[in-house]
């Protein structure tokens, strides 16, 4: 950079210099992709390997960067990778490997850019599933959905908050590079591999667990370039089940029932409107198949695995029978309107084509926290409120549950879908998000993920946390380079 | 520093009869003999020890500590030496009348617990309520708050019920300035059921592998999460631990598998991880049954060659399953289940069950782990090689290894006959991954033993160095200075944290942050030597 320090076009030289010049861009047209509704960003470096990452960092250090890490490809929906103005997209989608399966361990080590179609078609073939989030778009990245903490749809393997996130490899803010979990060390990879070990435990190094300072952290304390997922045996047998009901507390009851004993695996409870959403093409597809679904759908199944695979399931269905009688619901076999295949897909597959909440209208805002099963109802009461003043269509609203860590809480989701043409829309779901975040945080919801204007909510009702993270973020990230403006972070950098 | 002021002020805020200073009161907490080859370097006489009954008398404690340039120690339950001071001006916080169960939200399945509540108490509550806690293999006169958040973590029901520290939720945390934090959702709102964020969670600089031992601070209340319990809501038992008499509960089914070689034992393992039918499981060696059983009838056959090998050689591989099923219909499958991947794989299974008076014996020291306590039988104290947990093959060789360095101590008569191979082998989460440490025993009295400890302790070391293992007792200020640059310098951040959250250094982080050159002094040469060579070519 010598004679042009401090340019633009020097610091691109620099970054060049690291990653090589074809993956470094200023291209109005690809900084657009990221500027996501934040400001747009003065370039786009696109590392390839994990060393190339931690001079990244390095460098942006010497001469005070602000680095947004980015895995996944576009749109950016939630705002933890909007950009500051000038800041520098540290661009990880085309790190695509998967360094490593093993089927006896049931585990992958993977790269930031690895996208759960990817990971998926590599790990079916040795009998294992990935663990993933309803419906995630084509281009998700697996690592970023877990370090985002994204609520995986079988609770009896969401043990606690961190999974299916195992061990990882991160480039700290400050530049120094760190391994959690038993990969930490002693140890290289390979000789660790070598000795029988498969990066399973998430635990520590030590007396510390920076992993989980980093997860949820929205690139705000470093870069993972690495990290091993846990995978689960593909089941042998396999059935689902419906419950069709006007009634959640019916349904809410059940679950408690059934998650209680991991009975089931995939478990989760949509609104008509969601689901019709999610198993269609568009709006009008929508309407026509909301019209025909209950107001809200229980969907589970129930699997056999390598022994006895169908005496497991049909133990199992008679014992969740029981708990569907004693709770006064009646699992089907199936939702009108719908073929049996088109659900599977969605249980199981990522999005294929666009986006399934691009799908129903083009744009979109989400509101989603963390309560549990019995505080739902009165959650559903403040959103109906919320929705009463401005008018939102109530029966427009798509309604997510996703019972996590074996139902001990939930994840709740709320989306509503507008033509991003009709300004006023648009306008009035910003509004009524920003609203309905505040009378649900009031009411207990927690924004455990707290994306951009949830950041205030969630943070404004607890000080010391904020205190503690910001002590945190300046032990990894003293100099403030790492996505700036995020979180509890404002002021820093 | 006014070691005087501060016990008036502590007299004035907790009242006489909650402080001591007696000489003869601070030597009981003093003597800490678990774990703890040396007194001289492990414990400390304490310069008071008091006794909060809340969240804020400890904050005032520590806040008097911070004052007056005074250290703290918090004491739960107290298993082990490192509950006791490492400095000379340390108070020990004694948390015996924060003994509530707070909550038991039955649906959501997470108990409120204080510091004092042991895992007998709340697994009794819990079970009432159709509900189990996990319960650490130290056993249930253990604090599950203390090994949640500041201990270690696993338990023979960590197959379905996981490790401590992964069953938090909410946690309040008196840190070492005397402020509290509240961490997830207890922190914006008051409720417990969720520990992580917003954000990043902070669950992450609280505690790793293991805890910080108080050395970042007091723990006063926390959320654990509950497990199913299909038994009984109280069971019917006459009598106490080995002599316990009780009837077969419906629906659940025990067995003890055997294995004929380490293969079978770990491909069966494996299956019986991914079948998700166990409810607890142990594998040990049956000499490690009858070593705790009857330890003084091991005494006697300790020089019986051919018993000794009968026993180690075809008992080696076994493993206790539980079943706590959901109806007759689950226990039938499971019971199947086990009988295939057992018969597949060369074993047999022998139904516990049938036999009552052994079923007696074993069922509540397996679901309440009490049967570890009887470990100090046999010499009077023990120590453990403990390494990280990780893949069940790494788990499976770690037990290989240990047993060979048992023997060689065992032929010279520096530590018991427990036939070396002595595993405390546990899947957790379904065998998501694994633990093994072994088991050796001794006798504090006998000097030869004493003298063994330091050199086992470095063979270990290097071992699990060799194997890519970082030794659980990384709390070993030498251990940590040793283990820390091969594993990203992980010393330097828990000092970071320290002093971020401990401006003044009030807690007692010995055994937290701080850092010690081994004394090679009296060790041979030449193992000195392999533990230098071991760390050059473990370093990535």
């Amino acid at each position: 950079m010598a004679g042009k320090k401090g340019s633009k076009s020097g610091l691109r030289e620099a970054l060049a210099g690291l990653v090589g010049p074809d993956a470094v861009s200023d291209s109005r047209e690809e900084l657009e992709v990221y500027a996501g509704a934040g400001e747009m960003p003065a370039l786009v470096v696109r590392p390839s390997e994990a060393a190339q990452v931690a001079e990244l960092v390095r460098l942006a250090n010497r001469e005070k960067l602000n680095l947004v890490p980015v895995s996944s490809g576009p749109p950016h929906i939630h705002g933890g990778s909007w950009p500051l103005k000038g800041s520098v997209i540290v661009d990880l989608s085309g790190m695509r490997r998967i360094l490593r399966t093993d089927r006896r361990n049931k585990v992958a080590l993977i790269e930031p850019g690895v996208t759960f179609g990817q990971l998926q078609e590599a790990v079916e073939p040795l009998g294992l599933r990935v663990l993933k989030p309803l419906m995630p778009r084509a281009n998700k990245s697996v690592i970023a959905s877990a370090l985002e903490r994204e609520p995986i749809t079988i609770p009896k393997y969401h043990w606690d908050m961190n999974d299916p996130l195992l061990c990882t490899e991160v480039v700290f803010g400050s530049g120094e590079v760190f391994r959690t979990g038993s990969a930490a060390g002693p140890g290289t990879l390979e000789q660790q591999w070598a000795e029988g070990h498969a990066q399973k435990n998430p635990l520590g190094p030590a007396q510390s667990d920076l992993v989980r300072v980093v997860q949820g952290a929205q690139g705000t304390m470093g870069v993972v370039t690495w990290a091993t997922v846990k995978l689960e045996v593909k089941p042998q047998a396999r059935r689902i089940y419906f419950l069709r009901e006007s009634d959640l507390g019916k349904l809410i009851d059940f679950s408690y029932r059934v998650l209680r004993p991991k009975q089931t695996d995939e478990h989760l409870i949509l609104n008509r409107w969601a689901l019709a959403c999610m198993l269609s093409e568009g709006a009008e597809e929508a309407a026509r198949l909301a019209e025909k679904q209950a107001p809200y759908t229980l969907i589970y199944t129930l699997s056999g695995y390598e022994y006895f695979p169908q005496e497991r399931v049909a133990y199992l269905e008679e014992d969740v029978g029981r708990a569907a009688q004693v709770s006064g619901v009646v699992p089907e076999r199936e939702i009108p309107g719908v073929p049996l295949q088109r659900v599977w897909e969605m249980l199981d597959r990522p999005c294929s084509g666009r986006y399934w909440k691009e799908r129903v209208r083009g744009g979109w805002r989400e509101i989603f926290f963390i309560t549990t099963l019995d505080r739902v109802p009165r959650m559903m009461e403040v959103m109906g409120e919320v929705l009463k003043r401005h008018a939102w269509p109530r029966e427009e609203v798509g309604v997510y549950i996703q019972p996590m860590q074996l139902g001990r809480n939930c994840h709740l989701e709320y989306g509503l879908f507008f033509d991003p043409e009709d300004a006023d829309a648009a306008a009035k779901a910003e509004g009524l998000c920003r609203e309905a975040a505040a009378d649900l945080a009031d009411a207990g919801a927690f924004f455990s993920r707290p994306y951009g204007g949830w950041a205030e909510v969630a943070y404004s009702r607890c000080p010391d946390t904020v205190k503690a993270l910001r002590m945190v973020k300046d032990m990894l990230d003293p100099g403030g380079v790492m996505n700036r403006g995020k979180l509890c972070f404002q002021e820093v950098g | 520093m006014s070691v005087e002021e501060a016990r008036r002020e502590f007299v004035e805020l907790l009242g006489e009869e909650n402080v001591s200073w007696e000489p003869a009161v601070l030597d009981c907490y003093a003597w800490q003999p678990t774990f703890n080859d040396d007194p001289d370097r492990w414990v400390k006489r304490p310069v008071a020890v008091v006794l909060p009954s809340s969240t804020e008398e400890v904050q005032e404690v520590v806040r008097i500590c911070n004052r007056h340039g005074l250290r703290f120690k918090s004491f739960s339950t107290g298993w082990g030496a490192w509950n006791g001071p490492t400095f000379d001006n340390v108070v020990q916080v004694d948390l015996r009348r924060m003994d509530r169960i707070v909550e038991i939200d039955a649906k959501n399945m997470y108990a409120v617990i204080e510091p004092y509540v042991n895992g007998a108490q709340l697994q009794a509550e819990a079970m009432k309520v159709g509900l189990n806690t996990h319960i650490i293999g130290a056993g249930p006169n253990c604090s599950p708050l203390a090994s949640a958040t500041s201990g270690w973590g696993v338990g023979h029901d960590s197959i379905y019920m996981s490790y401590s520290a992964r069953n938090l939720l909410g946690v309040e945390w008196v840190l070492p300035d005397g402020e509290v934090l509240r961490l997830g959702t207890l922190g914006s709102s008051g409720e417990w059921f969720n520990g992580d964020g917003p954000g990043p969670s902070l669950r992450g600089i609280m505690r790793g592998s293991c805890g910080a031992l108080s050395g970042l601070g007091i723990f006063t209340r926390c959320a654990l999460k509950l497990y199913n319990w299909p038994g009984p809501p109280e069971m019917e038992i006459d009598g106490i631990m080995l002599d316990a008499k009780m009837e077969v509960p419906e629906n659940i089914g025990y067995y003890m598998c055997f294995f004929p070689d380490r293969k079978a034992f770990s491909d069966a393992m494996y299956k019986l991880g991914e079948a998700e039918i166990a409810y607890n499981a142990l594998a040990t060696s049956f000499g490690g049954y009858f070593d705790i059983l009857t330890p003084r009838l091991f005494r006697k056959i300790e020089h019986a060659d051919s018993i000794r090998s009968m026993i180690v050689n075809t008992f080696k591989y076994t493993l206790a399953i539980l079943f706590a099923a959901n109806s007759a219909r689950e226990l039938a499958y499971q019971e199947k289940v086990l009988h295939a991947i057992v018969r597949e794989h060369g074993g047999f299974a022998m139904d516990v069950t049938r036999i009552k008076d052994f079923f007696s014996m074993l069922f509540m020291s397996f679901v309440r782990a009490t049967i570890p306590a009887l470990v100090f039988r046999m010499g009077g104290s023990f120590s453990t090689a403990l390494d990280r947990n990780d893949a069940l093959d790494s788990q499976a060789a770690w037990r290989e290894v240990v047993r060979e360095i048992k023997e060689g101590y065992i032929r010279k008569g520096q530590i018991l006959d427990d036939l070396a191979d002595n595993p405390y082998f546990v899947p957790y989460e379904n065998n998501t991954w694994c633990h093994c440490e072994v088991v050796y025993q001794y006798d504090p009295r006998d000097p030869k033993h004493r003298e063994a400890l330091e050199p086992i302790f470095l063979d270990v070391t290097i071992a699990a160095i060799e194997r890519c293992m970082e030794p659980l007792f990384t709390s070993d200020p030498r251990v940590r200075r040793l283990i820390s640059p091969l594993a990203g310098n992980f010393s330097k951040y828990q000092q970071a944290i320290s002093r971020g959250l401990d401006p003044k250094q009030a807690a007692d982080n010995t055994l937290y942050s701080a850092e010690a050159d081994f004394d090679f002094s009296g060790i041979d040469p030449q193992r000195v030597r392999r533990l230098q060579e071991v760390v050059e070519q473990r370093r990535w």
